[in-house]
């Protein structure tokens, strides 16, 4: 269960976002994939504002773990990975026990640990080449540029995406490489 | 001398106060999971019920686990925060004792299970001994099948306590004949008596030295090598 897309833009990326929130339930781990500026609290902030969250949602590096409460007795958990060396540290955030309890959680820099998740969705983002190409390498610090294009490749892992996997390629067709 | 018991290391939360005249009040939530907005509420309302003062408590007892990562967090957290502010010693006892030890009138092997998520359970194995429970199979944790095998192969006659007895009863029941009855939750009185009896020794530890039994798979560094954007 695997597809490669293209955002063109931001609101591209938010859109993708919005698309997965909708499709996310209770119990959901959602790993965020990619390097520094890929876009990983971007689609974070597009994910909250789809499930309702209006506080402003900023990257949780320093705290770990920020939770925002969603209309519908839903909590949203927004971690990072990116300062932790251990497992043992991770497994101390336990992730999957804040899924379990009416939670949906996103996890930056997840991948290093995902073994430990169980079934979940990996949403990884990356720089889209072919746009490089056409606006050319002159800028090279551009070329995170925040409103730049991006390719997101959404892979889920387990029974509980296998479900609802049809929408997930249904509802995000427009944006498929 | 008075005890004070907080208990968090599963969906229940309780508390509990008792000393030498046994468990004198007691207050146990076990549903919705609310330990952080339960808990601190719940050791006023015991105190202010059983008419004790905090600064009459000489002692805090507290679940260390293994169970609910987030759950035994708040229960530490406050336990700590009390003992210090109070200048009190801490005891901690586990939470597969405290499943076993109202068992302690079955002449059976009892094997708490408690729910490790992600099917699998924690468990250990006791035996009744005068006056209480003695462990004779070291805590461990792994599927439910590891469980099963365990059972099997002590073959005696055994009783199952905990929620993760109570969530995987088929699957247990299927590879072996035993009863699973008895607590779901750790309980806080239990936590008060097993701490009473270890105070009169004084095997307590300072705030500082109580940590929680995580029970996981060993550690190890994640590796960020293959992250080439990480300084």
């Amino acid at each position: 269960m695997q597809m490669l897309l293209r955002a063109s833009s931001l609101s591209d990326t938010h859109a993708i976002a919005s698309v997965l929130a909708g499709l996310a339930r209770v119990g959901d781990i959602i790993v965020l994939a990619g390097e520094m500026g890929a876009g990983k609290t971007a689609f974070a902030q597009g994910f909250g504002r789809a499930l309702g969250v209006t506080e402003a949602i900023t990257s949780p590096t320093f705290t770990l773990v920020h939770s925002y409460p969603c209309p519908g007795k839903v909590t949203l958990h927004h971690a990072d990975l990116y300062r932790l060396d251990s497992t043992t540290d991770v497994d101390e955030l336990a992730l999957p026990e804040l899924a379990e309890f009416d939670g949906i959680v996103l996890v930056e820099w997840g991948d290093v640990a995902a073994a430990g998740f169980g079934d979940h969705l990996e949403v990884r983002l990356g720089r889209d080449d072919l746009d490089d190409e056409a606006e050319g390498p002159d800028d090279p610090l551009d070329e995170f540029g925040l409103d730049g294009s991006r390719l997101i490749e959404v892979q889920a892992t387990g029974r509980s995406w296998a479900g609802r996997w049809d929408r997930v390629v249904h509802a995000l067709e427009a944006y498929r490489c | 001398m008075l005890i004070l018991g907080i208990e968090s290391a599963t969906q229940q939360v309780g508390v509990s106060i008792g000393g030498h005249e046994g468990v004198i009040a007691t207050f146990e939530v076990a549903r919705g999971r609310r330990h952080a907005e339960i808990l601190t509420p719940a050791i006023e309302f015991v105190c202010r019920q059983a008419d004790v003062e905090l600064g009459e408590l000489g002692c805090v007892a507290v679940d260390v686990g293994p169970g609910l990562f987030t759950g035994m967090r708040v229960g530490l957290a406050a336990g700590k925060a009390l003992a210090q502010a109070l200048k009190i010693p801490m005891i901690g006892i586990s939470s597969l004792d405290l499943l076993a030890f109202p068992c302690r009138h079955t002449d059976r092997v009892v094997v708490p299970a408690i729910d490790a998520r992600k099917g699998e359970v924690f468990w250990a194995m006791y035996r009744q001994v005068p006056g209480g429970v003695q462990q004779v199979s070291a805590p461990a944790v792994g599927p439910v099948d590891e469980l099963v095998a365990d059972l099997l192969a002590r073959s005696q006659d055994a009783l199952c306590v905990g929620d993760g007895a109570e969530r995987y009863r088929e699957e247990i029941l299927e590879g072996f004949h035993c009863e699973i009855s008895g607590p779901v939750h750790p309980s806080p009185g239990a936590l008060v008596q097993l701490a009473h009896a270890r105070a009169l020794r004084e095997e307590w530890v300072r705030p500082g030295e109580i940590e929680p039994i995580y029970l996981r798979a060993p550690d190890a560094q994640i590796n960020w090598a293959i992250r080439e954007s990480r300084p």
